[in-house]
């Protein structure tokens, strides 16, 4: 074979197909030419490996981990002030009457578009509704079982877009009219009351015993008859468990 | 462990074969030292695309050579032979005329051109396979051959010329 000097480097470093340094073996044993590439190549490989290894300069180690670490948290620097401020939006969100009586009034008009209502419990007996949420560890004020001519039909949990879950009674009445009722067991920030209309359905929202009451009608005038009703129930009950006044 | 302490787990205790590599590229410390910190910062930015398992010292090497290649690139000029400064001294002083004979060798390595000092430094300092040298510079295994002949050759006449053959 002719000499070839690459395959020669090949040959030292171990590097060539089985075959291949059968036959470079052959050859640079009988090649004066290539026996000597062969012994140079390996004395230079021989000095290069034992050179001392490079000293790390002090502090290095310790700037790379310095480094890596900022840029770790690097990403963290806004993550947390943008993380803060959606928490704060969300908290905003959560007590602002108008977000609030919005997303109540999407669900009202989405659950009752469908032929029939999405509830967990199906009946017409609003003590059983209340029985039904108590069970669930939920709180719940009393709730009239007929109020406007619109009677209760069910209920189910409604989940609003924070995540949360909150009881959601349905009421229809004659001709297609249909209230919702919603309780949320926190503060929203309401003064006397808030109403406002949205998606062409009333929403009034009023406190009950440290509940806030969500009421969603396509009428103004159900929705304050409604009101009226659960008003006087919600009173005449509480008023019935108060403790009787000591008379003089 | 979560991705950062499993980085610095496992590419930490190779910055040592990394400098100095770096520093037989660059031939100054202070350059060795910036290629280093890039490659650390590149690599931990591609941790992800690390397969767990193979051999993240190899890894890490491809990084460090194509940090310097994209430096080169940046500055619109290619490497070029470096003379190493005198600084870049052994950790422990080996006897004097061991000292003389590895100056030569280093000083000898740094006048070679870049292009077949990288493949020698890998083959003979670092020993990388020629398998492992192909995929960190990114050429065929006859080229890493022909560049590790060339390197070695280029390397013993300049060894005769520093008057440092043996």
């Amino acid at each position: 074979m002719t000499c070839v000097p690459e395959r020669v480097s090949g040959f030292v470093d171990g590097a060539l197909a089985a075959s291949e340094r059968v036959e470079l073996e052959a050859h640079v044993a009988a090649c004066g030419a290539c026996a000597e590439q062969a012994e140079a190549e390996r004395e230079i490989r021989r000095r290069l490996e034992a050179l001392p290894s490079v000293e790390l300069p002090p502090g290095l180690e310790a700037r790379v981990r310095r480094r890596l670490r900022r840029r770790r948290f690097g990403a963290l620097r806004w993550a947390l002030p943008l993380a803060a401020s959606l928490a704060f939006l969300v908290l905003w969100a959560r007590g602002s009457p108008a977000v609030v009586a919005r997303e109540l009034a999407f669900d009202h008009v989405k659950c009752f578009r469908k032929g029939r209502v999405p509830a967990k419990v199906l009946t017409s007996d609003a003590l059983r509704v209340r029985g039904w949420f108590s069970a669930q560890g939920t709180r719940m004020p009393l709730l009239p079982d007929a109020a406007a001519r619109l009677e209760v039909v069910g209920a189910r949990y409604c989940p609003l877009p924070d995540g949360s879950f909150v009881p959601h009674v349905y009421y229809v009445g004659d001709g297609g009219r249909r209230i919702s009722l919603f309780v949320l067991d926190r503060r929203v920030r309401l003064a006397d009351g808030y109403r406002t209309t949205f998606l062409g359905e009333t929403v009034h929202m009023l406190r009950a015993g440290g509940l806030t009451v969500g009421l969603v009608g396509e009428h103004a005038a159900d929705v304050d008859a409604f009101r009226r009703r659960f008003a006087s129930t919600t009173a005449l009950r509480l008023s019935e468990l108060a403790p009787a006044p000591h008379g003089h | 462990m979560d991705r950062e302490d499993r980085f610095e787990a496992d590419a930490l205790p190779h910055m040592r074969s990394l400098f100095g590599t770096a520093y037989r590229m660059t031939g100054n410390r202070h350059d060795a030292e910036d290629l280093v910190q890039e490659t650390y910062l590149r690599a931990y930015r591609g941790f992800d695309r690390f397969e767990p398992g193979t051999d993240i010292r190899a890894w890490l090497f491809t990084i460090l050579y194509r940090t310097r290649t994209d430096a080169f690139r940046r500055k619109g000029r290619s490497p070029r032979t470096v003379e190493l400064a005198d600084e870049g001294g052994p950790a422990v002083p080996p006897p004097q005329d061991a000292l003389s004979a590895e100056g030569d060798l280093s000083r000898a390595l740094s006048r070679i051109p870049e292009t077949f000092r990288a493949a020698v430094v890998l083959r003979d300092v670092e020993e990388f396979s020629y398998d492992e040298i192909a995929r960190i510079l990114g050429i065929p295994i006859g080229t890493v051959m022909s560049r590790i002949h060339r390197g070695r050759g280029l390397l013993r006449q300049a060894l005769t010329g520093a008057g440092g053959a043996q």
